[in-house]
């Protein structure tokens, strides 16, 4: 059993039931019965991408925490490669203390545009 | 003319762990196009310059950074 942290990028234009529900279904691929546990969840919500990712400007941001087998890794990973509202998905070992939260005073409307002075 | 070397920042500011989300602070250590700062300019010891350059990645992947920065086309 190890702790890992995923951060999943679902399409802005899914509502946040759908996304709920879409969560609900990975965690049971981590976490049933006996073995494995979701430890937190973080709806970051929409944030403007820093590039077009198959042409979204933005994205629905979540970040989750979960122990598991490292044998249900693949399969896990099998089935969010083929769904088509998640842009992007990261899953990395939980070394140390991560927290889950997006970075202090996040902005809203995501306006990042410092680059261009 | 021998300079001495400036102490690492992240050493100085005693953060445990880079997080690869916090892309506020890790934008300190790109350069306006996006690029990681190498480490005679980021002054970082190596440990960190390598777990900074990591997390840097990572935060790419996600888009939370840019791959390239200022050249809106």
């Amino acid at each position: 059993m190890r702790n890992y942290e995923a951060v999943y990028i679902f399409d802005s234009a899914l509502e946040e039931e759908a996304v709920n529900e879409k969560l609900d279904r990975y965690h049971k691929l981590v976490a049933d019965d006996s073995e494995g546990e979701v430890t937190a969840v973080d709806h970051w919500g929409r944030r403007q991408l820093a590039y077009a990712i198959e042409d979204h400007q933005n994205g629905y941001y979540v970040v989750t925490h979960f122990n598991t087998e490292a044998g249900r890794l693949p399969e896990f990973e099998r089935l969010l490669k083929l769904d088509d509202d998640l842009l992007r998905y990261l899953i990395v070992v939980n070394e140390g203390d991560l927290s889950t939260s997006p970075a202090p005073a996040p902005e809203e409307g995501g306006d990042d545009d410092e680059e261009d002075s | 003319m021998a300079r001495h070397r400036k102490a690492c920042p992240v050493c100085e500011q005693g953060i445990r762990t880079i997080d690869y989300k916090d892309e506020r602070r890790l934008s300190r250590f790109i350069t306006e196009r996006g690029k990681i700062l190498p480490r005679r300019i980021s002054g970082m010891c190596a440990r960190h310059q390598r777990q900074v350059g990591s997390a840097i990645k990572r935060a790419r992947y996600l888009a939370l950074l840019p791959y390239i920065a200022g050249s809106e086309s």
